[in-house]
């Protein structure tokens, strides 16, 4: 694990008169890492970040940031870009890119000189001298990022990075956002997206009405939401396999031929063993072989599904 | 902290003085007026031309009221009768020509005979002529320039020391004009630091910037840079007028000859207490504006509690007949003790006459107040504004924000919750 923690929450709650909106959440963000905050709409994500940033103060608990209890220079340290955003519309781009760097305590020349070169980085250097309004949506997108970087923070907070943006897009900021990971920088990064959080996240915190419920590295998580259980694509009587004790034929084969199912096994039995016995057998073959570890998506939803149910 | 405030002030400054509406309230609106009083003045001396234009102006009196004539003006000619005037203007050696009737003097009929339009300025004359012979003719001892002219008054005002010669018209003009300048520079500005919040709430940048600096230093960043500008503004349109009546007084303008401007018409004392009063009014103003823009956040909204404060502000001028007539009034003084129409009150009153120095600084006192109070109050409910969206605003609600003390974040927003659930 990192050694230098970028963010430390400690039991911090939150009510907004009779409603919890955070409750009793512990998590550490270190540098070097990606972190995903999860949670549905209103789980208390916002209110978290916010109180992260001392926008908001907890009712109970405390908050480290970068070494800490946040101060104003802490503040110059993050770079923050929330959910829903915006730009002055008739400023022109590198005015405004100066104008907030130098509110995160940069150098009139310095600001200038790091926005130009972050222009040129995401291929808007043409458009600098242009009004936010003459801009695209995605290249406002990606003026919004680079104003987030733009005063090199330790620490980057970014709500939703990826909406709205096209493919292309999103690979150049999720480029630039493993960069800053690469040097040193922590991320937090709220989203909705899993697919993003599986390829960029080392580690994640899930909230559901304001309480932990998932924490700790992706892959550990994923474990442990592991049923035993394999997935297997190709041809045989699967429920023949010793062990199994039930085959479920899965509904999202691309093709009608392949022939894709669940196999759960019992205690006893390990997936190997399921491995060595298809192998041995004339009768089966296998194109694929694989633990049914459920994706974070899946995760997600028997988390808050599993929640509606019980209640 | 302040280094913060001051690059939010030179931003807002920096940003707003190249407006077009900006740049033209500040150097287009003056040069307009400027360009006014121009028009006006080359009206009022074409008309004299007018006359001259006329050449010689005949009359035939058949009344005896201008027989042995006294202050004939020098283009007006005598003729025996109709006939012989009638053949001069139809040779074009006369312009017109005037017929005093037998019964005139029951009557007051007169019949002006000419070819084109007639200037007013030949009514007056006649007009002024037949005075001078009637009053001649009733009692010659008294002097005929005292009938034509009664009054030259000259207005010396005690604690200004300023004396004005008859421009009375000036003497009430002036005041109006400089209300108009007060008004457009507090509200010009104080409506771009509303625009600009409500501009910062709705796309959301206030997430960002009170992530990076204090609401306080973007509040008052904003009031400094923001009244920097209605001070540009204010100082141009006074030097611009300066410079106006300066032309005037060395008659470098094309006045006619009887209209006198003179710097003396902008007293220095005056300048003083109208800065006075835009430091503070602008700052009352602006901290108003500021914290309306950032509760409602839509621009529509916010332009109808500007509106209204506006009208507040301009009440005055709905009185202004009582501060003509009696401008140390109960209703001028006590306009004049109201911080909201304070300004307004004492420019006008200033115009017009001495105000006592105890209410000025009364007036200043109460002014400075009221201001350190909205300033304050406006710079709490800033802070939890900029972070209420689609919070209905009540009057419960803004107690609640700005009763509670910044550092205790929970509580208020518990309280904009339960205002919410409630």
């Amino acid at each position: 694990m990192a050694t230098n923690t970028a963010i430390s929450v400690q039991h911090i709650s939150k009510s907004y008169g009779n409603f919890k909106a955070v409750d009793d959440l512990t998590f550490d963000v270190y540098g070097g890492e990606v972190f995903a905050l999860l949670g549905p709409n209103g789980s208390g994500k916002t209110t978290t970040i916010r109180m992260i940033l001392d926008i908001l103060r907890p009712d109970a608990g405390a908050i480290q940031v970068l070494g800490g209890p946040i101060t104003d220079a802490t503040k110059d340290r993050i770079g923050y870009l929330p959910e829903e955003r915006g730009l002055y519309r008739n400023v022109p781009v590198l005015e405004m890119m100066s104008y907030l760097g130098r509110l995160k305590g940069l150098s009139g020349n310095d600001a200038k000189k790091r926005s130009l070169a972050l222009l040129e980085k995401l291929e808007l250097a043409e458009h600098a001298k242009k009004k936010i309004s003459e801009l695209s949506k995605g290249m406002q997108q990606k003026v919004q990022f680079a104003v987030t970087v733009l005063h090199d923070p330790a620490l980057i907070i970014i709500d939703e990075p990826f909406s709205g943006l096209d493919p292309v897009n999103t690979l150049v900021i999720k480029a630039l956002l493993l960069e800053f990971r690469d040097k040193g920088g922590a991320v937090v990064m709220s989203t909705h997206q899993m697919q993003q959080v599986e390829e960029m996240c080392n580690r994640l915190l899930m909230i559901h009405r304001g309480q932990q419920r998932l924490y700790g590295p992706l892959e550990d998580i994923r474990k442990q939401y592991a049923q035993h259980a394999i997935i297997v694509e190709g041809e045989g009587n699967w429920s023949s396999l010793p062990g199994v004790i039930r085959v479920e034929q899965a509904q999202n084969g691309a093709r009608e031929s392949d022939h894709q199912a669940m196999l759960y096994l019992d205690a006893q039995t390990s997936p190997d063993a399921v491995l060595a016995a298809i192998a041995s057998s004339r009768q089966m073959n296998i194109r694929r072989f694989e633990l049914a570890v459920p994706d974070l998506n899946e995760i997600f939803i028997r988390v808050v599904e599993g929640e509606r149910h019980a209640q | 902290m302040l280094n913060k405030a001051l690059i939010v002030a030179r931003r807002e400054y920096g940003f707003n003085v190249r407006r077009p509406g900006f740049l033209f309230a500040a150097f287009g609106m003056p040069i307009f007026l400027v360009f006014m009083i121009f028009i006006v003045s080359l009206v009022i001396a074409s008309t004299e031309e007018d006359l001259e234009r006329l050449g010689t102006i005949g009359y035939v009196d058949h009344s005896d009221v201008l027989s042995e004539a006294v202050a004939v003006p020098a283009t007006f000619a005598t003729f025996e009768d109709e006939t012989s005037a009638r053949t001069a203007l139809d040779e074009s050696t006369i312009g017109a020509y005037f017929v005093v009737p037998e019964d005139y003097l029951n009557s007051g009929d007169v019949t002006l005979y000419g070819n084109s339009g007639l200037p007013d300025a030949l009514h007056d004359a006649i007009s002024d002529f037949l005075v001078a012979n009637l009053s001649a003719k009733a009692d010659g001892e008294l002097p005929v320039e005292r009938i034509i002219t009664p009054v030259h008054t000259t207005y010396f005002l005690i604690n200004s020391g300023r004396t004005l010669n008859e421009e009375i018209f000036i003497l009430v003009f002036l005041p109006f004009i400089f209300a108009i300048v007060f008004m457009i520079a507090t509200q010009v500005s104080s409506g771009y630091l509303m625009g600009g919040v409500v501009e910062e709430k709705s796309t959301r940048i206030m997430e960002i910037l009170i992530t990076s600096i204090t609401s306080t230093e973007l509040l008052v960043g904003k009031i400094i840079g923001l009244g920097a500008l209605g001070l540009t503004q204010l100082l141009v349109w006074l030097a611009m007028g300066g410079i106006t009546l300066a032309l005037g007084q060395n008659r470098l303008l094309p006045l006619p000859p009887d209209f006198n401007l003179s710097l003396d018409l902008i007293p220095l004392d005056f300048v003083v207490v109208m800065l006075v009063y835009f430091v503070l009014d602008y700052a009352l103003f602006a901290s108003l504006m500021a914290g309306i823009g950032v509760m409602v956040g839509s621009e529509q909204e916010s332009r109808q509690y500007a509106g209204i404060i506006g009208l507040l502000t301009s009440l005055p001028y709905f009185f202004f007949f009582f501060f003509i007539s009696d401008p140390n009034g109960p209703l001028p003084v006590a306009l004049t003790l109201i911080p909201i129409t304070a300004p307004l009150a004492t420019i006008f009153r200033l115009g017009i006459g001495p105000v006592p120095a105890w209410q000025i600084i009364a007036s200043m006192l109460i002014l400075l107040a009221t201001t350190i109070v909205v300033v304050w109050a406006s710079a709490r409910v800033f802070r939890w504004g900029a972070l209420l969206y689609g919070t209905r605003v009540t009057p419960r609600l803004l107690f609640n924000l700005i009763r509670r003390s910044p550092q205790s974040g929970g509580v208020v927003t518990s309280a904009v919750q339960e205002h919410r659930l409630s």
